[in-house]
């Protein structure tokens, strides 16, 4: 068997274990039918979709299995940070004065699924929404901005996360 | 102390959903309203799951794993064709 | 007894949030902005009614589902948001910018 065959054959395994995860927490029985069900359906989209799941190029260890541990660390600084964030939002919408920019920058992480997670995060708090995504180049929209220099921002707005997340998927 | 009465909770968010529909009717873009959509189906979705707690009915949560997922792919299906529409024009 | 403050204190939160993001919803000057009171106040109400459902609920089955639930909601709530603001952009609707003196 050539390597590309091995590789193509980790991929569709993956994605397998990957939705059979989803069916399970969807379900939530583990009835044999139930289970051989799940199993035929995730088998037949994993043939179907697992060149969308795993890109080909993307052969990186870490960006099929994620350290779990530290991601629910993240999830919990998250949801912190969400709470601060609307806090402030809320001051802005009182006091009814805003300052938006849009400012670019570049993020040094290197798997797709991290580069998502960074931009979701972003999203989540002080008021900022990214806009676009490409490659690693991030447009965001920032509510109240202290600058338009495009490396001080991205230090300010992306703070801890890209640290954390360099850390979970390299 | 008596435990949280969510009957309370489900009327406000109906109030607060009809307040997001204000942004739906008045908005000048296409984007304006998606924003009022985006806003009144998150405030559904947490009703749902409110009804769920407060009449103990299991059901609901199950409607609310897939009104989420819906509501997630009605803006996205929104956003295309709209953006396709323009585009040919 | 625990539980049930809790749950009230994350229900205030709830309600305090989702009323100041839709008067943030109306006030605001342009799409972004909107998003940003959308995107953010009304995700963490949202959020928040969540954990006090949680809370009240007790350990059991149905928390399980709600943390499901909770779940995708972080997951998918960002990326409408992004969904929406990539629209307006490429529909070339420029944001709104305080005047300078």
């Amino acid at each position: 068997m050539t390597p590309l065959g091995k590789w193509k054959l980790t991929r569709i395994l993956f994605t397998i274990l990957y939705l059979m995860a989803g069916w399970l927490l969807f379900t939530g029985s583990v009835e044999p039918v139930s289970l051989a069900l799940g199993f035929g359906f995730s088998s037949l989209i994993a043939l179907w979709t697992y060149g969308l799941f795993f890109e080909e190029q993307e052969a990186e260890r870490r960006s099929l299995i994620p350290r779990v541990h530290l991601f629910l660390v993240f999830v919990l600084v998250l949801l912190f940070k969400m709470y601060v964030a609307s806090f402030r939002v809320l001051w802005y919408i009182i006091r009814g004065r805003v300052n938006p920019e849009i400012v670019h920058f570049r993020t040094r992480l290197k798997s797709d699924t991290a580069r998502v997670m960074l931009a979701n995060a972003i999203t989540m708090t002080p008021g900022t929404v990214t806009i676009d995504l490409d490659q690693d180049h991030l447009i965001v929209h920032w509510l109240e901005a202290k600058t338009t220099h495009s490396g001080y921002a991205g230090r300010l707005i992306k703070g801890s996360f890209e640290k954390l997340l360099k850390w979970i998927w390299i | 102390m008596t435990p949280f009465d969510f009957g309370i909770v489900s009327y406000f968010l109906v109030a607060s959903s009809i307040l997001g529909l204000v942004r739906v009717v008045i908005g000048p873009t296409t984007a304006d309203r998606l924003v009022g959509i985006n806003l009144v189906a998150a405030q559904v979705l947490a009703l749902i799951v409110i009804a769920a707690v407060d009449q103990k009915n299991w059901a609901y949560l199950d409607v609310a794993l897939v009104y989420d997922i819906f509501g997630f792919i009605g803006i996205l299906a929104v956003a295309r064709f709209f953006g396709k529409r323009e585009e040919k024009q | 007894m625990i539980a049930a403050i809790i749950a009230q204190i994350f229900i205030s939160l709830g309600f305090i949030f989702a009323l100041l993001g839709h008067l943030g919803v109306i006030v605001f000057p342009d799409v972004y902005t909107r998003l940003q009171a959308s995107s953010t106040c009304a995700t963490t109400s949202v959020i928040s009614f969540f954990i006090a459902a949680m809370v009240d609920s007790g350990f059991s089955v149905i928390t399980g589902k709600i943390v499901v639930i909770s779940a995708f909601f972080i997951v998918s709530s960002p990326v409408s948001a992004h969904i929406v603001a990539r629209y307006a952009w490429s529909r070339g609707i420029m944001p709104w910018r305080r005047r300078r003196q």
